[in-house]
């Protein structure tokens, strides 16, 4: 395997996009202007051909029956004392897939973005931020050891920072980034003491060490027989502090209050981090643990848990949400919750599927948002705008096949990987099961409740805002419906439509088959091979199946259950739902709310966490910072004490010492060279 | 005669009466530098005193000058007028 | 200037030890001696020190009555007298025809050098100086240096202090004030003498410290060599001549001579320099004829104070143009 090309060349798939930062951002302000995206295409693409070649000579040698797993060191990164962090890249099929989404997805976005940020200001900025950010998954999802995982996942939310700020002349892009650094930073405390603590246990921070098998790293010494009890102890607990970072990076439940706030960033911002690749690191990260977690009981319930309650927390506040991105934003956060309770009830199968499903249909469907938002000059209010299928038939489209992806309308992607977790769901828990399918329900409802409101009905286009949307003065002249204005660009369209795509046939890579589906290639990652070993030795004997272990001549599932006979019937009311309330006779929907008064009220305030936050946490912390902060000024004013001294002291000599007369310095020298042959001589 | 070169030094005002008193100090220290040269029998000191001379003449000379403009400017031969260096 | 601190203790020291390091060297430098110091108590000297410190300060110029200065000047007289009076009464002196000219030209020396630093008037500080340096030629030839004091003489005596007395004229006739009578009229500068007191202190403290050097350390020197044989009519033995001495200086110091020629024309082409004219703005044709002028001080009247203009055909240009 590591003769592969892309192997070979595998630095390059980081390296390319950070290169193209540098340039495009300090050569993107006064000379490339414009042009600035040039670099991040060249860089992205060439590493999203690198990982799709990385990808097709895995699937090429799995064939073969090769082993698909392979270390790749560049050079020694730390090494001091008993620490080693080598800067080094680990290759199986999740690094692969997860590869792919990224690099590939970011390549699409990063065309896109040309498109949409045209005649930005900081055009050059974005892109830079961009690639720095391509740079920061990449390693994330490459690393050979929790160093460069946690580097990658500071880096990721630097990026996230930076782009969420990117209008930062607005007070509320500010308070954005700075809520999403601080509530992610929290949950990267504790993944950092989980990384430490590791490190404690075990001695190292690779994954695999020099390999699988050679029981070098952490994953495989976390399985060996004679663990001392510390370690035992310590691998309870690892889990969980991992599982804090995941949960401030995923946006999960208590830390997922900065991802409706980060929409304030631009729309390509919002799909690319906040939807497809960054918010899935946490997904990712616990399937890479899965011997830590596997086995770990207590842990597992957890993350499902959360995943199951974060995903109805948010699907219920997305039924009331009026802004256009805010809905994608809590639709997010209800997927994530999907994935987590995958991963959580012993399907990471499942979960890295709806990964990878929903960040085709996620980025689409946020795409498909930043269009309108362009057409209807920055207008985002749902309430404001209809039937805009006849300003723009190609979104129209577009957007319709997303959020039917979303909603999991048969026979497309998000069908089979939601139905793939309820599935699973079902078979650990029924209570678990029939929440997922509830927030199925929800999540089919309010994303078309959106489609019907946004795009079918009759005409309204709202007027254009006074500047709100900062930029997009290129074009801001009134639309009307008889401009022949062209909302719908070739350079933004065409990725939509490769997105669209994906949403589409992305669901038909699980096609149950003999051994050669979705889950069997990622079943062939070291990580999942020994988290079933582990999740056997905890549980007793579960169905390998959801871990892409099948038992060798086993038969092919069928492709059809009953559960997703079930799913979809589900999916389809909760569509018929949304016709009925928000097509045919609008007004229904508001009475209905209405009607149900304290509950809309507290759904409409989003459960009033951000204040409950605000009040409980913000404030106090805010008043001990500004009573610690005259402390300080007092300390301040102590240093400079001793240099007012110094200068005082000065001041005296020169009164006394620097009188002008000749005679006087005389006297002194002569002063100073008795005393000096005194003492000399006296002595 | 040294020290008293000194103290003349230092305590008059007029800047020739000073130079002078270095010149004093220049005698005090010709007639050291004699008594050392006689004590060790070595012409070296009464060479060192010629060359003295020749720098005390030089210096003399030079300052003089120096004198001479200082008091084209301010017009006085005070000592305490040149305070420009104060602070 | 900065507040003495006080080192009356070194002036009993420092006035004591100058005589007797005088002594001491002059004596050495016929035969060799004992230390002298052991037989005079050291309160006495202490309190003639003190005395002659006092008369010191009281003597030099201020604002103070003549008889208040005179009164000073006697007791200085009266130290400096003691001090021989009682080296004599211990009886180690070596009274020789040398050791009288010793002291007679010593004490000359000395008088002449206060009275140069104590004088109001410039010009009789000038030639009480030439005084000092005729005592001075006289202990030189004392000490077989024949030929330095005699060029002690030609150069300080007959060179630098006509050139201070030529300046002392021009320099001080200008600041005379107008209308007062030439003999009361003394420049405040020269009237009153700053800081008397500190000044005191720090000259006889370092004259006692350095004399105390040698008297401290000097105790277990001896003469390099005996008395060198003296064979009078080979004038080159004779140390001292000017022969001898021009002997050594070609053949040991010819570097130093050397540098002492070029220091000389340095110091000339210096003094041109130090003392020429500015050229007046405006004036560019003159300055390229070679006449610089200096447009610093214009004279009241045609006094010979002003200087010619260097450069210039006519002999009543004036260094200043009248304003």
């Amino acid at each position: 395997m590591s003769e592969l090309f892309a192997v070979k060349y595998s630095f390059l798939i980081p390296l390319l996009p950070l290169l193209g930062a540098i340039v495009a951002g300090f050569a993107g302000a006064k000379l490339l202007k414009g042009r600035s995206h040039w670099p991040i295409w060249i860089g992205v693409g060439i590493s999203a051909i690198l990982s799709i070649s990385l990808l097709a000579g895995m699937l090429g040698l799995w064939h073969t029956g090769q082993n698909l797993s392979v270390a790749k060191d560049v050079y020694t990164w730390i090494d001091t004392g008993n620490f080693v962090a080598k800067a080094g890249f680990w290759f199986d099929p999740l690094t692969a897939i997860m590869l792919c989404v990224v690099t590939g997805i970011g390549f699409l976005i990063t065309v896109f973005a040309a498109g949409y940020m045209k005649g930005e200001n900081g055009y050059f900025r974005f892109f830079a931020y961009l690639g720095l950010f391509i740079f920061s998954m990449t390693c994330l999802v490459m690393g050979s050891n929790f160093i460069m995982l946690y580097l990658g996942w500071e880096g990721v939310g630097l990026c996230s920072y930076l782009l969420i700020g990117y209008y930062y002349e607005k007070p509320a892009a500010r308070e954005a980034a700075k809520k999403a650094f601080l509530v992610n930073r929290i949950g990267d405390f504790g993944f950092g003491l989980g990384i430490m603590l590791i490190w404690k246990t075990f001695h190292t921070v690779s994954y695999f060490g020099q390999g699988v098998g050679t029981n070098t790293g952490v994953f495989e010494l976390a399985q060996m027989g004679h663990l001392t009890a510390y370690q035992l102890t310590a691998l309870k607990v690892i889990p969980f502090f991992l599982l804090l970072g995941a949960v401030g990076k995923s946006a999960q439940f208590p830390l997922y209050v900065w991802l409706p706030d980060a929409m304030e960033g631009p729309t390509p911002v919002s799909a690319l981090i906040h939807a497809a690749t960054m918010v899935t690191a946490g997904v990712y990260m616990i399937s890479r643990c899965g011997v830590l977690f596997f086995g770990n009981q207590p842990a597992m319930m957890t993350v499902a848990c959360i995943g199951a309650f974060t995903a109805l927390l948010a699907a219920t506040i997305a039924l009331r949400q009026t802004d256009l991105k805010k809905v994608f934003a809590y639709s997010t956060i209800s997927q994530l919750g999907f994935m987590f309770v995958g991963v959580g009830v012993l399907a990471p199968v499942a979960g890295v599927f709806h990964l990878v499903t929903h960040a085709f249909f996620k980025a689409l469907l946020f795409l498909s948002s930043g269009v309108v938002m362009h057409a209807m000059s920055g207008e985002l209010d749902m309430r404001k705008m209809s039937g805009l299928k006849k300003v723009l038939p190609i979104t129209n489209l577009l957007m319709l096949v997303g959020c039917a992806a979303l909603a999991g309308f048969p026979f497309l992607s998000g069908f089979f990987s939601k139905d793939a977790i309820v599935g699973a769901a079902f078979a650990r828990s029924n209570i678990l099961g029939g929440v997922m399918l509830f927030t199925a329900l929800l999540t089919a409802y309010y994303t078309f409740r959106l489609y019907f409101q946004v795009f079918q009905g009759p005409l309204i286009v709202p007027p254009a805002p006074a500047g709100d949307h900062g930029g997009h003065g290129g074009h801001d002249d009134a639309h009307g419906q008889d401009h022949k204005h062209n909302h719908e660009p070739m350079l933004m369209i065409a990725p939509l439509i490769v997105l669209a795509i994906g949403a589409v046939l992305a669901g038909y890579i699980n096609w149950p088959s003999r051994h050669a589906s979705f889950g069997d290639f990622l079943g062939q990652s070291p990580s999942l091979k020994q988290g079933y070993d582990v999740a056997k030795a905890s549980y007793g004997e579960i169905d390998g199946s959801a871990l892409g272990q099948r038992i060798t001549g086993a038969e092919a599932e069928a492709p059809f259950t009953p559960i997703m006979g079930i799913s979809a019937f589900v999916a389809i009311a909760g569509i018929f739902l949304a016709y009925e309330l928000h097509l045919k006779n609008r007004a229904k929907a508001e009475d209905l709310a209405q009607s149900a008064q304290p509950f809309t009220a507290i759904v409409q305030g989003k459960f009033f966490v951000d204040e409950i936050y605000q009040g409980l946490i913000v404030e106090p912390l805010r008043t001990l910072g500004s009573k610690l902060d005259g402390f300080d000024k007092f300390i301040d004013v102590m240093v400079a004490l001793v240099g007012n001294i110094l200068q005082i002291f000065g001041y005296l000599l020169k009164l006394t010492m620097q009188r002008g007369y000749l005679q006087g310095y005389a006297a002194a020298m002569l002063l100073g060279i008795v005393a000096i042959l005194l003492f000399f001589f006296a002595t | 005669m040294f020290a008293i070169g000194i103290i003349g030094f230092l305590t008059r005002r007029n800047l020739i009466v000073m130079f002078l008193c270095t010149e004093l100090m220049f005698q005090g220290v010709g007639i050291s530098l004699i008594a050392f040269s006689r004590y060790n029998h070595d012409l070296a000191g009464q060479a060192f005193v010629i060359f003295v001379l020749v720098i005390a003449a030089a210096e003399a000379a030079l300052a003089l000058g120096l004198i001479v403009l200082l008091f084209r400017t301010k017009n006085t031969l005070d000592a305490d007028a040149w305070r420009e260096m104060k602070g | 200037m900065p507040r003495g601190r006080g080192t009356a203790c070194n002036k009993h020291v420092s006035l004591g030890n100058m005589v007797i390091s005088r002594s001491l060297l002059a004596s050495i430098a016929s035969a060799p001696d004992e230390g002298v110091a052991a037989h005079i108590s050291p309160l006495v000297v202490l309190v003639l020190c003190i005395v002659a410190g006092i008369g010191t300060m009281m003597l030099l110029p201020g604002k103070r009555e003549i008889a208040f200065r005179r009164i000073g000047g006697g007791l200085l007289a009266a130290a400096g007298l003691l001090f021989p009076a009682l080296i004599a009464r211990s009886g180690v002196w070596h009274l020789d025809a040398a050791g009288v000219y010793f002291w007679i030209f010593s004490a000359i020396a000395i008088v002449a050098a206060v009275r140069v630093v104590t004088h109001p008037r410039p010009v009789y500080s000038a030639l009480y100086f030439v005084l000092t340096i005729f005592a001075s030629a006289g202990l030189f030839i004392l000490m077989y240096a024949e030929f330095m004091a005699a060029a002690l003489v030609i150069i300080y005596a007959g060179a630098i202090l006509i050139t201070y007395v030529f300046v002392i004229m021009l320099a001080s006739s200008a600041s005379v004030p107008e209308g007062k009578p030439a003999v009361a009229a003394l420049g405040e500068c020269d009237a009153v003498s700053r800081e008397p007191f500190i000044a005191c202190c720090v000259g006889f403290a370092l004259m006692g410290v350095l004399l105390f050097v040698i008297f401290d350390k000097s105790q277990n020197l001896r003469p390099a060599a005996g008395e060198p044989t003296v064979d009078l009519s080979n004038p080159e033995t004779i140390q001292g001549t000017a022969q001898s001495v021009g002997n050594y200086l070609f053949t040991n110091q010819m570097v130093s001579l050397e540098l002492a020629g070029v220091i000389l024309t340095v110091a000339m082409v210096g003094a041109i320099v130090i003392a020429r004219r500015r050229v007046m703005i405006g004036q560019e044709d003159a300055f390229e004829a070679g006449a610089v002028v200096s447009p610093m001080l214009t004279p009241q009247d045609d006094s010979p104070s002003s200087i010619p203009v260097y450069g210039s055909t006519n002999p009543r240009q004036k260094a200043y143009p009248e304003k």
